[in-house]
């Protein structure tokens, strides 16, 4: 057993809660590997949230046991200095899980988890959510309707401002300005105005993370940036204007560039983030500079919710060689941006 | 055996084609095949003078017999410019002169003097201007020579684990566009042709194509976007009955990963900057731009002019060795 080193000014670490996700998985692997974790015990406290014996079933295939204090459903969390605490909903019919399969079980209990984690974020009494991956199909079990992290944030939350999903690699991060629609849908819906808000929360969330001064590349949507209007029009009717306008307003934000080549250039002029216009524009390109070790982050909530970009990861479960890479980086990041959020009393 | 011909276009007179031609005969590095460039031989000869390069012209006629390929010489087959060109400097005058250097080439490998022809880059908006109005790229040019209804595009490079080959089910189209492009005709087309073409030109018995779906997550069963429902899997699944290895549709970001890479001959993206970006990152070495279905081989470097090289001999002729070395394995599968 490797216990944490003592921290110094516990009480001053961002407070994280750690919701578990899909128990068929590799979730409470990685969140026993989490509680386990030098690094992360040293830059937040944790307050994980979820069942106690799925837990430990975890920490016996990471080959840890690592400390927790653990309380009830009912207790409060006041008081909780001996981070990594435990929150635990006993809420998990273990009988009711296969290692590897969707179950409705599975994502009722990942949902509750969530649910728990979001409410005391919005209560205040911790910094930011993380969670640990869910099953999107048990999630549709247990949620008919379920559509995505963010729609399920803003409902348990009750929260109708803007929120968007980031990509984020140590290198560079991706926001995009349309998401889950059909390809023939995306000229149709960029509008100067929908980019500028892009550009403006991607803004304010590198600033969170820490970046004072955030450069963004734009990527065009046509072939070649439309090359001077012979591949269509959106490049010069409503992306440059709309990065005309974000520049007016102070950001520091360049393109549009071609869409193949966008990322490079980005990690080769040290550019925060791309910003590109549909979904797999920007995941082709993330996927291939290895993104499933990157960190899924919902900006624009209240409080920051970061998660590890892969899956639950069906085919390794149980054998106790999850990467813990991404999960971290998914704590750190959280834990970044509530420390700066704290600073600026937000 | 006698060696393949492979006749290289040396493209737009002020841009970097015809130091590549250069480039490329002061070290042929071992390629299997004889090279001979068509353009104006005292335009190549100054620009070997310009860039201090000692590389010999040996002007010859069509149908003579080419020499052996030796590294600082290049076999010529002499187009003449209408203008005197400078590097950087584009003159519409001479846009005759590159489309005549295609025509040569074409003609040369329609009458089986040429087994293939690779093509250094050309200047639309030049030929445009040059009184060409109707002239929208080198693949449409020979689309139409060729009288062949419709050509696929597919880019390949050369990869540790195995060759990495992508065709573009549309190409230079506006995004709103793309959808309505693909048609179960069109498709259906492009899959025959790309599926041909790698058993007869690149020798695989049953290639194996991965297919992308259009929308994000292919569609996640209609829920975004129903093209993969309505026209993709149904093309899909008529030619697998006449026996063809297609996989797919496949969501785009998960299917370029070296894990599904690794077992395919080659992918087929729907849309330019689907296909494209792969390419383009690390680990991959140079392209080359391939057009099949044109009853002819014909590859071509994957960049353009580049006006601002011109002339300083720095230009990477990676992209021009790698069409070469695609064009001599293509040809060597029908000798």
């Amino acid at each position: 057993m490797t216990p944490s080193p003592p921290r110094k000014d516990a009480s001053e670490l961002p407070v994280i809660a750690l919701a578990m996700g899909d128990p068929a998985g590799i979730s409470p692997e990685l969140t026993a590997k989490l509680a386990a974790d030098d690094t992360v015990n040293r830059a937040v406290r944790l307050v994980i949230i979820g069942d106690r014996r799925i837990f430990d079933e975890g920490a016996r295939i990471a080959g840890l046991s690592p400390q927790l204090h653990v309380v009830d459903g009912r207790s409060p969390l006041e008081g909780l200095a001996t981070a990594p605490a435990f929150l635990d909903l006993a809420n998990l019919a273990l009988e009711a899980v296969d290692q590897g399969q969707a179950t409705p079980a599975g994502g009722e209990f990942a949902s509750a988890n969530f649910r728990r984690a979001l409410a005391l974020a919005n209560e205040g009494q911790v910094d930011a959510v993380c969670f640990t991956p869910f099953n999107k199909k048990a999630m549709r079990y247990a949620n008919p309707g379920y559509d995505d992290e963010i729609r399920f944030v803003a409902d348990a939350i009750g929260f109708d401002g803007k929120a968007r999903e980031f990509n984020i690699l140590e290198s560079v991060w991706n926001a995009r300005v349309t998401s889950h629609i059909p390809l023939k849908d995306v000229a149709a819906a960029l509008s100067p105005e929908s980019i500028v808000d892009e550009l403006t929360l991607t803004h304010r969330c590198l600033q969170q993370a820490g970046h004072d001064r955030p450069r963004i590349a734009v990527a065009g949507l046509n072939p070649h940036a439309g090359d001077g209007g012979s591949f269509g029009m959106e490049e010069i009717d409503i992306i440059e204007p709309a990065i005309r306008r974000a520049r007016e307003q102070g950001m520091d934000v360049e393109g549009p560039f071609p869409a193949d080549t966008v990322f490079l250039r980005a990690v080769k002029e040290g550019f925060h983030a791309v910003l590109t216009m549909y979904h797999d524009q920007g995941q082709i390109a993330m996927k291939m500079m290895g993104f499933d070790s990157g960190v899924t982050m919902l900006g624009g909530l209240p409080f920051p919710v970061c998660t590890p970009a892969h899956g639950t990861a069906y085919d390794i479960v149980g054998r106790g060689i999850a990467d813990l890479g991404a999960s971290r980086q998914a704590l750190l990041l959280a834990s970044r941006m509530a420390g700066q959020a704290r600073r600026a009393g937000v | 055996m006698a060696l393949p011909v492979l006749v290289l276009t040396t493209g737009e007179p002020a841009g970097v084609g015809p130091e590549l031609a250069l480039a490329v005969a002061r070290d042929w590095q071992q390629l299997a095949a004889t090279v001979v460039a068509v353009g104006d031989p005292d335009l190549l000869a100054e620009r070997a003078r310009l860039l201090g390069w000692l590389v010999e012209l040996d002007v010859v006629d069509l149908g003579t017999r080419l020499p052996v390929p030796t590294d600082g010489r290049l076999p010529v087959w002499p187009v003449s410019l209408a203008k005197p060109s400078m590097p950087g400097r584009l003159d519409p005058a001479n846009a005759g002169y590159v489309l005549e250097t295609l025509d040569v080439a074409i003609e040369a490998c329609r009458r089986g003097t040429a087994d293939a022809m690779v093509t250094a880059p050309l200047h639309k908006g030049a030929i445009i201007e040059g009184g060409h109005p109707g002239f929208t790229g080198h693949t449409e040019y020979l689309r139409d020579a060729c009288g062949v209804e419709g050509v696929v595009m597919m880019l390949a490079t050369e990869r540790t684990s195995k060759p990495l080959r992508v065709a573009l089910a549309t190409t230079h189209l506006p995004l709103s566009r793309v959808a309505e492009a693909i048609t179960g005709a069109g498709l259906t087309r492009v899959i025959r042709v790309l599926a041909t073409e790698l058993n007869q030109r690149f020798g695989i018995a049953s290639p194996r194509i991965l297919v992308c779906g259009l929308n994000p997550h292919a569609g996640e069963d209609g829920h975004l976007g129903r093209e993969e429902l309505e026209v993709i899997t149904p093309v899909l699944d008529r030619l697998r009955n006449e026996g063809l290895d297609l996989v797919g549709p496949l969501p785009a970001d998960t299917l370029f990963t070296p894990r599904h890479l690794d077992q395919a001959d080659a992918v087929l993206a729907m849309y330019h900057d689907q296909g494209l970006p792969v390419l383009k990152y690390a680990g991959f070495g140079q392209a080359a731009n391939i057009t099949l279905g044109l009853g002819m081989v014909r590859t071509s470097v994957d960049h353009g002019t580049a006006l601002d090289f011109a002339g300083t001999g720095l230009a990477d002729v990676g992209s021009l060795r790698v069409a070469l070395q695609v064009a001599r394995q293509m040809t060597a599968r029908a000798h």
